[in-house]
């Protein structure tokens, strides 16, 4: 009888005759899951998960297995090309890699001498372990803007953790929290940034108890002990109404109140301010919920908040970030094993110090876009999107002149999509790097072949704070594609930055290992590098804030301008802030819940991943649906006072009937069509992102708490969606 | 002899289709041809709150009481091992689709182009070389999917699933 054994490499390499398999790691999402790619005759043929891998433990995700079928898409851009019609013609020339470079950099040149570095806007999507390497260019090269998705995405997480209590808190599965409350985060699904969640499965198969706050019903919250549907955009109030009962009913570590905290007592007296029969007014959440989810939390120990960026998304998103934390703390949760640790990464020289923000001169940082409105966001070298547009459109503060987006595709995913395709058509040059021809690509002036994960050496997880860095192997090279970071330090050398870069990465690599003191060949013979993991290293050295405590009242945003305490705001758009819009407009709309295979705007292409999915879906509870005739699987149109776009009707039960559900990042890349659709599905041409909209500190953009109106799209037809048959049925009315 | 089958522990799925890619990247199978799917079940009332949990569908293999498929080809293109694994041999098939009506578990499927019936074949061709099934091959994020013997695997599902409740 044979032996069964899960991913048997030995013998996987003889039965299908294999030539090779690299043990390297995925970046289908943020990156991390280890993975372990077979080729044969110089291709790759099979992708699994590797068992030996610490994130993951061997499993590996839809998008993860379908890579191949990125890497060799028939419509992938293998070469550089420069656009040779008017911008969105669709008509491109090929250009080799140093035309194309050499054109970028004359243009940069131009620029810097014209009208100052700073006209030059670098820019990034999510994070895709390049980050350290474009700010690296761009602080080098002197201008102060790098627009990202660091304003509402991770960002927060990260600049209000550093303020609060000197690094990112991140849940400890690995010591098996006894408790864990999942707030706006659906991570078995979204891949965000805990990975694919498999360690959460497994605490939970060990017993842990669930906790979930969403307003949707996800299989997370139907298998949770408590689920608390909120009214979207009410987090910071339920968050609040939590510390309430924890503080009455002294459910706090005291030891650590005592000895840790900074400003216990004005932080309490806003805390009261929210009493529970307030909060559940607030929330829509009843008050025995409350206090049930409260009192599981703050007495089952050790426990971890995981939280999503759906808290982001908000007018409250840095006030979600620090009131959860607050819990965090305040239970004594805070880097206690199990619970929620602040750990440390390797010794390597870290994203900040290898984005060289230390080269960027006092005076052009004083020229941050937005630095000046925006100044938690700011000081974290995070930017908001509409004050890099509004100085396209205007030229005031000053003009922008260049954007140069890497791995992004800001039609598709920024706030108010129309008038960031109006910035992009009226910017005067665009160099795009990334895997096709997108949306956003079909305005640039020159779009470069970006690498995929398999055609890449990299030190994965450099960026994030989860404390291991893992070798990413080369397997493939793929036409003239190349990785970021190998464009960038190329670039790099044609605008006088030589001095700060290398002959080639491979010594770019070793300048992040030397502090370990060992090379690139040296990292990429180990399986992976983690940091010191050591426990409550406040108890010795304080943490890394301003008063060396942790910062419930935060001296830094006072210092800013800001209210040190946080506080609830209630969403820019609602029944209760715009009673009179609501009558136009009666439902509320999330955006952005995430489904497999897809990550932001990618993927679309891919067969594997498209089938699980053809179209984009609007999550409508069955009564509401036929209260407005609307059907499971109908076309139907969405409404914003900024605009409208369609996607089909999926009846379900696990939303309230005045909240609807739309997705984010459609795009029909299938159809070959010029501007490929990005206005057809696009939920961003429904989304608001005035100033006042925008979360006052991080500015945040309110994309998941706007009204709407639906009804039954008049044409029916499937002129660019995939195909009806192969959508999930949804609850029947 | 062993029996074979794919022993699914349903109420741990997350839902999140890996082991369809799995599938897809093994068997390649044509798109919309689905030898694994996993189902979002309808919303319900349990314990007074929503609920919903996914269905992880495909061929019963040894489990499958009476195989009707076997019985009702009229080419016999679908054969019974002796370890329980249900084989369709797509070259033998005609394409009548009397098969997929007389399957008890929606597991087979009619591939309009081909003119063929598909099933899952329980990736015998990787299990006949000591390895187990594209889907099952320790893919899956709540580790769901299992491979074996019924008989040695249902009573490992049910000392999870106390584990799980216990709190």
């Amino acid at each position: 009888m044979v032996e069964f054994v899960y991913s048997n490499v030995d013998r996987e390499m003889e039965a299908y005759g294999f030539d090779s398999v690299t043990r390297t790691h995925c970046r289908m999402c943020h990156g991390g899951c280890g993975a372990l790619v077979y080729t044969k005759n110089g291709k790759v043929e099979k992708i699994a998960g590797d068992p030996e891998s610490p994130i993951g433990h061997g499993t590996l995700c839809s998008k993860g297995l379908a890579s191949a079928q990125l890497a060799y898409h028939p419509d992938r851009l293998l070469h550089p090309v420069r656009r040779i019609g008017r911008k969105g013609s669709g008509k491109w020339q090929r250009i080799s890699w140093d035309e194309a470079l050499d054109a970028i950099a004359e243009k940069m040149l131009g620029y810097k001498q014209s009208f100052g570095a700073e006209s030059v806007v670098l820019g990034y999507g999510t994070g895709r372990e390049n980050e350290a390497v474009i700010y690296r260019l761009a602080n080098l090269f002197g201008t102060p803007n790098v627009l990202t998705a660091g304003h509402l995405c991770y960002g927060p997480r990260i600049a209000t953790g550093i303020i609060t209590c000197g690094s990112n808190p991140v849940v400890d599965y690995e010591n098996k929290p006894k408790c864990v409350m999942v707030w706006g985060n659906n991570l078995v699904i979204a891949n965000s940034d805990e990975y694919k969640g498999e360690d959460l499965s497994v605490c939970l198969d060990a017993g842990a108890k669930l906790i979930v706050v969403d307003p949707r019903l996800t299989r997370l919250a139907a298998r949770a002990d408590i689920w608390l549907q909120l009214r979207p955009g009410t987090d910071a109030a339920l968050a609040l109404g939590m510390l309430n009962h924890i503080i009455a009913n002294e459910l706090y570590d005291k030891a650590f109140v005592e000895g840790y905290v900074h400003g216990w007592e004005p932080f309490v007296a806003r805390v009261r301010e929210y009493p529970l029969d307030k909060v559940a007014r607030i929330t829509g959440v009843p008050e025995e919920q409350i206090r049930a989810a409260a009192h599981g939390y703050a007495t089952t120990k050790p426990a971890g908040i995981q939280w999503g960026v759906a808290i982001e998304q908000q007018i409250n998103c840095a006030d979600n970030n620090r009131l959860l934390m607050a819990l965090m703390g305040i239970t004594g949760n805070i880097d206690r094993q199990g619970g929620q640790v602040l750990f440390k990464t390797p010794k390597i020289r870290n994203v900040g110090k290898f984005g060289a923000h230390d080269m960027l001169p006092k005076e052009q940082i004083a020229k941050r876009l937005g630095g000046d409105r925006f100044r938690l966001a700011g000081n974290f070298a995070i930017q908001n999107p509409k004050c890099i547009w509004d100085a396209i459109v205007t030229g005031e503060p000053y003009p922008v002149k260049m954007l140069f987006f890497i791995s992004s595709n800001p039609v598709m995913t920024r706030a108010n999509a129309g008038d960031v395709y109006r910035a992009l058509q009226k910017v005067e040059f665009m160099a795009v790097a990334d895997f096709f021809i997108t949306p956003t690509a079909e305005l640039a002036d020159i779009v470069l072949p970006a690498a995929t994960w398999l055609e890449m050496d990299y030190i994965g997880d450099f960026w994030k704070r989860h404390g291991y860095i893992l070798p990413r192997r080369k397997v493939v090279q793929i036409g003239e594609c190349r990785s970021d970071h190998e464009m960038l330090n190329d670039l790099a050398h044609r605008i006088c930055q030589g001095e700060h870069w290398w002959d080639d990465f491979e010594q770019g690599l070793d300048y992040i290992l030397e502090p370990m003191g060992i090379t690139w060949q040296d990292f990429r013979k180990m399986k992976f590098v983690r940091g010191d993991v050591t426990y409550e290293k406040y108890k010795t050295r304080g943490f890394s804030t301003p008063t060396g405590k942790f910062e419930l009242y935060s001296t830094l945003l006072e210092k800013w301008g800001y209210d040190p305490l946080p506080n609830y705001t209630e969403p820019v758009e609602g029944p209760v802030s715009t009673p009179e819009l609501h009558r136009e407009y009666p439902y509320i709309l999330v955006t952005g819940a995430r489904s497999p295979g897809y990550f932001h705007t990618e993927n679309r292409q891919l067969p594997w991943l498209r089938e699980l999915q053809p179209d984009p879906f609007l999550e409508i509870h069955p009564d509401t649906a036929a209260k407005l005739g609307i059907h499971d699987g109908q076309w139907v149109v969405i409404e914003s006072p900024r605009g409208k776009v369609r996607q089909r009707a999926k009846l379900f039960g696990g939303i309230r009937p005045e909240v609807v559900g739309a997705q984010h990042a459609w795009w029909y890349p299938d159809k070959n069509m010029k501007g490929q659709y990005w206005n057809e599905s696009n939920i961003n041409i429904l989304t608001e992102d005035s100033y006042e909209s925008c979360d006052p500190a991080m500015g945040a953009n309110s994309v998941r708490t706007l009204l709407c109106r639906i009804y039954p799209d008049p044409d029916q037809s499937d002129r660019c969606g995939g195909n009806a048959s192969g959508m999930q049925t949804g609850d029947r009315a | 002899m062993n029996q074979l089958a794919l022993i699914i522990d349903h109420e741990a799925c997350w839902g999140c289709l890996a082991c369809e890619v799995a599938c897809k990247q093994e068997n390649n199978a044509e798109p919309g041809i689905k030898f694994i799917r996993v189902d979002q079940e309808i919303v319900r009332e349990k314990n007074g709150k929503p609920f919903f949990s996914f269905n992880v569908n495909t061929c019963r293999h040894s489990e499958c009481e009476g195989t009707p498929c076997v019985d009702v080809c009229p080419t016999d293109a679908i054969t019974v091992r002796a370890d329980g694994i249900v084989v369709m041999n797509e070259d033998d098939c005609t394409g009548c689709n009397l098969c997929p009506r007389m399957c008890p578990y929606d597991a087979i499927v009619i591939n309009d182009n081909a003119l063929v019936t598909q099933k899952c074949n329980l990736c015998y061709h990787r299990v006949d070389n000591g390895l187990i099934p594209a889907c099952a091959d320790n893919v899956c994020l709540a580790h769901c999917i299992y491979f074996g013997d019924p008989r040695d695997i249902r009573p490992l599902i049910e000392g999870r699933r106390s584990v799980r409740d216990r709190i």
